[in-house]
């Protein structure tokens, strides 16, 4: 049995971590994407076997696995695989004939193998009643919106039939039912704070694979860069990390993990309230609004810690959920470990101009983020890992270092 | 004023200021004791407040320490000590410590005064707690501003060191001091306590708190509050909330400092002055009642003392009166052997003294009056007497001498022996007629008719001598006068008789009556040669005439018929001015003329 908490199985995932992850993990278990990306940001096969790169990136090829089906036992084919991208993509001409796909842009596509890799490009379909459909190793046994999701082992799945029969998935339920019907052993899987301990189980925590930062939307009254500047040097970020977030996460003031990138250090995260002081140089500045996920439970003291780090430099910052934030603090995924991918991933989601990368050196990528950060209408914080824990009689429990959960290689001691 | 009202008056000033001054003694006596007793009573409910804080500061310190003890705190303290502690890797204690405890505030601090874990704050970890270097000596509870995310608050806090190892952690924890705090505090019934959190710069009247939040009408508190402010010190004073003064409330404004003496808060320990004003009315009511009676008996016992006092003094004003007006009879019977009794025993014996004195004048009077009249009867008599003795001495020698001429002779004596004979019965008509001076016939009488009788009676006269004019100036509502007309009008042909007699030259007569006070003027004034002073004041001498040919017996009469009536005369005149006799007849009732009468008969005037 598992546990996990989406409201309703949302395609393309929401913003929010928590329900992106439900969904991502989720919809891993109904279908497969195109390809994936291991952690170290190489491509692997999925329902896609092979590929390569034509006209400079603007034309790639695929070669779908032969014998993949849906789980209503029809064809994966290039033509149905081509059918539903060309309908997430408008933008790109997808073409699908015998066993080969391709797809064709007017502009290079570098990351194209990434994209596809986000759980938003995977394969899938629903039947008339709204049932997902995909190629994964689970299909849909029962569904109550909000409640339960039951799967059912895919018989027929190109990849094997998993070890387990069935997954029973309990929607809506917080991290703590989760962690206590863990505690009492009624689950078997469930997600857990990174920095959690759990008697008995196994955690696993992945690589800093989100980004907690601050956000300052365009109609901020933090129109002065030299205030957002000054609340940028003015965070202590190493306190909040040990105390908030009980040592789990990196301070950063990067968008991009130096896992991904290697260069995060370049961007400072000390703290320095003389110098923000001095940016500030005495002159007035308006009192900020500074809002927070009332559903991450740990934003709110953060968003407290900050409001108080912001006071030494003589800044007032107020938290509030009511009410038109100055800023606000959020949390978001890097969905993919390509950088390129998860820079423009978190531009998106935070609501900024999407980057400009003119190429795939490390000193494009670089540039790009720096154009992000610069007028620090974003403030990075943390890199954060997302966790998850197994219960004893779980074996071969091993999810991946970006996150993503290893259920079908999982096998079960008969109780 | 009699000298009856005039002690009364003195006896009821006298009582009347006694009152007022014990009253004024009594009223200021009660008001400084019941202040006192307010005073007391506010002393004692501050004190019971300061009690109860005392006590809730106990509360807190029992809180605080059990905290302290617990497993938890114990274990952050030997971390602490082994270095182990990480800034705020126990973030959450602070918060459970205070649930465990009920405690509003909690705080787990490093011995560098650094804050690990903060109930109320929980952000704060990190930070250091400054009110930790005053408060670690505090044994008890203690005042303290509290920092809070959405702004500041008073607490009621204790800190407890927990020493393991060379390096304290320190507890520190409190309640909340606020409406919810006063709501807890055993108030005396007819007491209210608000309290002032000196959060701000300047004087806020939100902060100013009763039971059920920002407490209304703070504004008139705030006076109050700012002495506190500026003094430090205890402050007490009354505040008036609508006019009545039942309404206003004795406020003890207490200062509420922190460890470092700084002034955080000011509770304000209110008590109704109702009960107090209501006890004053009562009590004034009271004294208003027993003063008044008191006033109203002493002005009777004054009333009953200066009639007593008085009735001696009436006695000897009256007979006094008495003699005044001739009655040398009047005796003052007052069996006394104080000043009075002297006083009446003295009078009586001036009263003897003065008739013994008036007979003596009397009989005096009447040698002299009988001296002067038969000087008068000799003069007069002497005048036509030498004619007769000439003309009979003619007849005899013209008898013997020229008996041819004695016919002739004898004609012309007997004619002149008649005439002289005649003037000898003129006279002695005339002081027959001042001896037959009759009594006054009084009835209401007009004066004014009076002088025009008289005066058509003179026209006649006065159309002869064209060369004296007569004038009159009558006053036209005139009142009647209780009098004898006929006697007015001898009196008045007298005056106006004389008044041509002054004036052989002519001139003019004026006649004139008014209305004064209590009687009518009548007067007579002419532009004669007038009279010296010393002829005026002779004037009413019987006998005397300034005249060549008067008795002197004219004014005498005018004089004598103005007394019957009770009236005075009296003259004014200037050389080659002219004179006026001006005669005031009183227009008293006849009862009260009945005196006149006397007095005129005694020649008062």
């Amino acid at each position: 049995m598992m546990q996990a908490a989406p409201n309703a199985l949302a395609i393309p995932p929401n913003e929010a971590p928590t329900e992106y992850w439900d969904s991502a993990r989720i919809l891993a278990l109904l279908t497969d994407n195109l390809v994936e990306i291991d952690a170290a940001d190489r491509p692997q096969p999925a329902l896609a076997s092979a590929w390569q790169s034509e006209m400079n990136g603007k034309r790639w090829q695929f070669t779908l696995r032969h014998g993949a089906k849906f789980h209503d036992g029809s064809a994966a084919s290039a033509a149905a695989v081509a059918k539903i991208l060309g309908e997430l993509h408008s933008g790109w001409i997808v073409r699908g004939a015998g066993d080969s796909l391709t797809i064709e842009s007017d502009s290079p596509m570098p990351s194209l193998l990434a994209e596809l890799a986000l759980p938003r490009n995977a394969i899938l379909k629903r039947n008339p009643d709204g049932i997902l459909i995909g190629t994964g190793p689970f299909r849909v046994a029962e569904f109550q919106p909000g409640r339960l999701l039951k799967l059912a082992a895919n018989e027929e799945s190109w990849a094997g039939r998993p070890f387990v029969d069935g997954i029973e998935i309990d929607l809506g339920r917080s991290l703590r039912d989760q962690a206590i019907a863990f505690e009492l052993g009624k689950t078997d899987v469930i997600e857990a704070p990174p920095q959690a301990a759990s008697n008995g189980g196994r955690l696993r925590t992945s690589l800093p694979v989100e980004l907690m930062a601050l956000v300052f939307p365009a109609n901020s009254r933090a129109q002065d860069v030299r205030l957002r500047d000054a609340l940028a040097l003015a965070i202590n970020r190493k306190p909040i990390q040990s105390g908030l977030l009980r040592g789990a996460g990196e301070p950063t003031a990067a968008i991009l993990p130096n896992w991904m990138t290697g260069y995060s250090a370049v961007f400072p995260v000390q703290a320095d309230v003389t110098r923000a002081r001095t940016v500030l140089a005495d002159s007035r500045q308006p009192a900020l609004t500074l809002s927070y996920d009332p559903r991450d439970p740990q934003a709110q003291l953060i968003a407290d810690r900050i409001a108080l780090n912001a006071r030494e430099a003589g800044i007032t910052v107020q938290v509030s959920l009511s009410g038109t934030a100055d800023f606000s603090l959020v949390r978001i995924v890097l969905p993919s470990p390509d950088p390129a991918t998860s820079l423009r991933e978190a531009a998106r989601e935070l609501g900024v101009p999407q980057p400009l990368i003119h190429g795939n050196a490390v000193d494009d990528l670089y540039a790009a983020e720096r154009a992000l950060l610069d007028g620090h209408t974003i403030i990075p914080l943390f890199h954060l890992p997302v966790g998850s824990a197994a219960g004893a009689r779980a074996h071969a429990w091993e999810p991946a270092r970006t996150g993503d959960w290893n259920i079908p290689d999982v096998w079960l001691e008969a109780p | 004023m009699s000298f009856r009202q005039k002690l009364l008056l003195l006896f009821a000033f006298t009582v009347l200021l006694c009152v007022v001054v014990i009253s004024a003694s009594v009223w200021s006596t009660m008001r400084s004791s019941f202040e006192g007793a307010n005073e007391e009573r506010a002393n004692a409910i501050a004190a019971q407040f300061r009690s109860e804080f005392q006590r809730r500061g106990d509360e807190v310190v029992r809180k605080v320490e059990a905290a302290a003890a617990t497993e938890n705190v114990q274990r952050m303290a030997l971390e602490v000590n082994r270095g182990a502690s990480d800034s705020g890797s126990d973030v959450g204690e602070a918060r459970n410590l205070a649930e465990q405890q009920h405690l509003d505030f909690l705080e787990l601090v490093d011995h560098q005064g650094i804050i690990l874990s903060s109930s109320q704050w929980q952000a704060k970890f990190g930070y250091p707690e400054p009110a930790i270097p005053a408060a670690i000596g505090s044994a008890g509870g203690f005042l303290k501003r509290e920092e809070l995310p959405n702004g500041s608050t008073l607490g009621l806090f204790a800190v407890r060191a927990v020493r393991i190892g060379e390096q304290p952690l320190y507890v520190i924890g409190g309640e909340r001091l606020d409406q919810g705090f006063l709501s807890t505090l055993d108030i005396p019934t007819g007491t209210r306590v608000l309290l002032y959190q000196n959060l701000d710069e300047k004087w806020n009247a939100k902060s100013l708190l009763d039971l059920n939040g920002p407490a209304a009408g703070a504004n008139k508190i705030a006076p109050l509050v700012e002495h506190v402010r500026r003094s430090g010190e205890e402050t007490r004073d009354i505040i008036h909330w609508t006019a009545d003064s039942a309404d206003a409330e004795s406020f003890d404004a207490i200062p509420l400092n922190g460890p470092n003496q700084h002034l955080l808060g000011v509770l304000l320990v209110g008590s109704s002055r109702r009960p107090l004003v209501e006890l004053q009315k009562k009590v004034v009511s009271t004294a208003l009642l027993v003063g008044g009676s008191g006033i109203l008996v002493a002005v009777a016992a004054s009333l009953w003392f200066a009639a007593r006092v008085t009735r001696p003094v009436g006695s000897l004003a009256e007979a006094a009166r008495r003699v005044a007006v001739g009655d040398l009879a009047a005796k003052v019977d007052i069996d006394s052997n104080d000043e009075l009794g002297e006083l009446a025993s003295a009078f009586n014996r001036m009263t003897e003294d003065l008739v013994q004195q008036k007979e003596r004048t009397l009989q005096a009077e009447r040698v002299a009056a009988w001296r002067e009249l038969g000087r008068r009867l000799a003069h007069e008599l002497k005048n036509p007497l030498f004619p007769l003795q000439v003309t009979v001495e003619n007849l005899v020698r013209a008898k013997e001498k020229s008996p041819q001429m004695f016919e002739e002779v004898f004609h012309e004596g007997t004619t002149t022996l008649l005439a002289e004979i005649n003037n000898l019965k003129t006279i002695v008509g005339r002081f027959s007629e001042f001896a037959k001076m009759p009594q006054p016939q009084r009835k209401p009488t007009q004066v004014n008719e009076v002088v025009d009788s008289v005066l058509r009676v003179f026209q006649a006269q006065l159309q002869q001598k064209n060369q004296v004019k007569l004038r009159t100036e009558l006053e036209t509502d005139l009142p009647e006068i209780y009098a004898d007309p006929d006697l007015l009008h001898r009196v008045l042909s007298n005056l106006v008789l004389n008044a041509i007699d002054a004036m052989p030259q002519g001139g003019e007569i004026t006649v004139r009556t008014r209305s004064v006070p209590a009687a009518v003027e009548l007067s007579v004034s002419d532009t004669g040669s007038g009279l010296t002073p010393e002829e005026c004041e002779r004037l009413f001498t019987p006998y005397y005439t300034t005249k060549q040919h008067g008795t002197g017996l004219g004014l005498a009469i005018v004089q004598s018929v103005v007394s019957d009536h009770g009236g005075k005369i009296s003259v004014e005149s200037a050389k080659d001015r002219g004179t006026t006799l001006r005669i005031e007849l009183p227009r008293n009732e006849f009862p009260m003329q009945r005196h006149g009468d006397t007095a005129g008969r005694t020649g008062t005037l």
